[in-house]
């Protein structure tokens, strides 16, 4: 930028005087020009507050511990029962949420967070969904699964002040999840209208540790690109609070990516390898340790920890990872 | 009286909150961008020195580089109020030479970026780089200058004509750096916060500069004639034009002294020479005037020189330890003012002294020639 200041002031003609001043021009170049330093930065500047610290309480993620538990830990299963009716009642609305530590973004909620609430149910439940829009927009619920045409939240638009019942059975199961449909599809889902829908089989998943992962990205600044990415939310809040399983029992993960922008989002884990499900509607499944996921897609994942300790999960996306998508698990006996 | 009356239709209006406001249309919410003046490279550090341009108040809340969010530190208050100014300090291994995109990202979530096109580590402030700075003004100020009035006895030997061509041409020169100083000015001051207007403070400077040089030139003419305004010449002449030729060299300092500390500017051997035999024309332009005079003493020749390059040593410390753009802008203008005086005071001169007057071709080719001298020098390095 600033060399243009001084490109005016050049010069042709070799003037005989001028070449007595070389070897002084010479000295002062060593001393003030900005060519090659030294190689080698050794050093923090401060300690404890290094590149690679993204860990502990030096994390900068939003919020204290265990405040986002009802988004991790989902509901327990129940056996299944034909005809037992699953009521939830979910309410659109906007709200600023923290997403990074100290920037808030705008955002359209189901139930106050992004994601909305964890929906549950088992094959062949009737789902009873109280849909109530209180937002500033036109809104809808969008379920992934099968279910009527008029239940599935694209021609049905709820305006603000309106509601809409969504009835339907709940299957097949898997990992489901829902969204807004309303148009400009791409606001509502960068907004934050979103959230995981598990069904669950007849025959029941064995006892697990099972947590909810829904990856999401934020776009604080409207330029159609995610500023900043997380599991469930917050850039980072697993890095500042890992995740404490046990090593005797399988962790069971519901994994959904929802972030917006992106063509792809990805799950990877150190030092362990897992069962992957994709779509947790069949037996069939990969022993992996990285899994990508388009937008909409999702799985379940099953980790029998082999070693305790700490191990890190993350976004496979170097980008994604250092803008917040990365976490914790703490493996204890 | 009318201020009182002032006071009280302020006061009133501002107790109506903004609901006068509101019956044209609500205001735009806040850009909330920042402005990033400088991203120094220090070892094992990045240093981020961001402005906030707008009224409102904008809190740093997130800073990344090269797209990854990174821990950082301020060395002032994390939420600026409008116009101030915070150092990010993020401890970072960069690589020497690799280019690099840092961010920041206001608690509204709106990042403002600033691409450095490669990293260079930036020298501090120590006596070796003031006396570095010092050696670099004295070559590309002060020694050309001293040599460019080295041709005071050839120009005594020229006759009255081809004299009024090099004064025209002094003039030629000062009119090609007028231009040059208020074109830099101008560039500077687009990069300022709104809040600081710089265009208002180009006019400040091109004003004070040249109706202070107006002032100090009818004092010189004044103790000569007792009172008569008759144009300046010989020394007194020759001391306008190394005061204007010394404020452009002061902005030059500071250009060539920021652009140093920042890693912009490889100022390589072939520049310093270029420096160096450009600025011989500016003692030129400072010997025209003498040689139509009475003699000078030597002290009085290495003064004029002095004052015609010494800024330049001045100006490099300013730009390498400051470099404020605030500064430039404001030098850059006192330039213009300063330089367009002398055109003026030297147009004064050969209209009266020199045989045809401003009509002579000796006049209009010197002129001409002074500018073509500026520009061809300037295509070299460009």
């Amino acid at each position: 930028m600033a060399k243009s200041r001084v490109t005016r002031r050049q010069l042709l003609v070799a003037a005989a005087p001028a070449a007595a001043a070389l070897p002084l021009a010479k000295l002062a170049l060593d001393e003030a020009s900005a060519a090659a330093p030294p190689t080698g930065h050794e050093g923090m500047a401060m300690d404890g507050f290094s590149h690679a610290a993204m860990i502990g309480d030096d994390v900068p993620a939003p919020g204290g511990p265990n405040e986002r538990d009802a988004l991790l830990h989902p509901p327990r299963a129940l056996a299944r029962k034909p005809g037992r009716v699953r009521e939830y009642s979910l309410l659109a609305y906007d709200r600023v949420i923290e997403v990074a530590k100290g920037v808030s973004f705008s955002a359209w909620t189901y139930n106050g967070s992004v994601p909305g609430p964890i929906i549950r149910a088992t094959e062949d439940d009737l789902l009873r969904l109280t849909f109530t829009n209180a937002g500033s927009h036109p809104h809808t619920i969008h379920f992934h699964g099968i279910h009527p045409a008029n239940m599935d939240g694209v021609f049905e638009i709820v305006d603000p002040g309106g509601s809409y019942t969504y009835e339907f059975t709940a299957r097949p199961f898997g990992m489901q999840l829902y969204h807004c449909h309303s148009t400009p599809l791409k606001k509502h889902i960068a907004k934050g209208l979103y959230g995981a829908l598990i069904i669950d089989p007849p025959k029941p998943r064995p006892p697990a540790q099972e947590l909810v992962m829904v990856l999401t990205g934020f776009d604080t600044d409207g330029d159609g690109e995610n500023n900043f990415y997380g599991v469930n939310g917050p850039a980072f809040y697993y890095a500042k609070y890992p995740i404490r399983v046990r090593r005797s029992q399988t962790v069971r993960i519901y994994l959904a990516n929802l972030t917006e922008f992106d063509p792809i989002n990805s799950f990877h884990l150190h030092g362990e390898f897992f069962r992957y499900y994709p779509t947790g509607s069949s037996d069939l499944f990969e022993y992996t340790d990285t899994v990508m996921l388009c937008q909409g897609q999702r799985g379940i994942i099953e980790i029998d920890f082999h070693n305790t300790g700490r191990f890190m999960f993350h976004a496979h996306q170097s980008e994604f990872t250092e803008l917040g998508w990365m976490g914790f698990f703490e493996v204890v006996d | 009286m009318p201020l009182l009356l002032l006071v009280g239709v302020v006061s009133l209006f501002a107790s109506t909150g903004t609901s006068l406001l509101d019956l044209v249309g609500g205001a735009p919410p806040p850009r909330d961008e920042f402005h990033i003046r400088r991203v120094e490279f220090k070892p094992g550090e990045i240093r981020i020195r961001v402005t906030n341009p707008q009224r409102p108040e904008l809190t740093i809340a997130s800073v990344t580089v090269d797209d990854a969010i990174v821990p950082f530190q301020t060395d002032g208050p994390a939420t600026l109020d409008r116009l101030r100014s915070s150092t990010i300090i993020v401890p970072f291994q960069w690589v020497d030479g690799d280019p690099y995109t840092v961010g920041v990202t206001s608690s509204s979530g709106i990042e403002t970026q600033f691409a450095v096109p490669a990293a260079v580590e930036a020298r501090g402030t120590s006596p070796r780089g003031f006396l570095g700075y010092a050696i670099i003004g004295l070559l590309v100020g002060v020694i050309p200058v001293a040599l460019g009035l080295g041709w005071l006895p050839s120009l005594r030997r020229a006759d009255a004509r081809w004299l009024a061509a090099f004064m025209a041409l002094t003039a030629g020169l000062l009119s090609f750096l007028a231009l040059d100083a208020f074109a830099e000015a101008l560039d500077l001051q687009a990069r300022l916060p709104s809040g600081f207007q710089g265009t208002g403070l180009i006019l400040l400077g091109v004003a004070a500069s040249y109706l202070g040089l107006t002032f100090v030139s009818q004092r010189f003419s004044a103790q000569r004639r007792q009172g008569g305004a008759s144009p300046l010449e010989g020394v007194a002449l020759a001391t306008l034009v190394a005061i204007g030729i010394g404020l452009h060299n002061l902005g030059e300092g500071l250009a060539i002294g920021s652009s140093l500390a920042l890693g912009e500017l490889a100022l390589g051997t072939f520049l310093i020479v270029g420096f160096m035999v450009h600025n011989i024309t500016e003692g030129l332009g400072i010997a025209a005037p003498i040689a139509a005079g009475e003699r000078a003493s030597r002290a009085r020749l290495a003064a004029l020189a002095i004052v015609a390059g010494g800024p330049a040593i001045l100006g490099g410390w300013i730009g390498g330890f400051l470099t404020s753009d605030l500064l430039g802008v404001l030098f850059f203008a006192l330039a213009v003012g300063a330089a367009l005086q002398v055109v003026v005071e030297v147009g004064r001169y050969v209209a009266r002294r020199a045989p045809g007057g401003l009509r002579s071709g000796h006049v209009i080719g010197g002129y001409l020639a002074g500018v073509i001298v500026m520009y061809v020098t300037g295509l070299l390095i460009a």
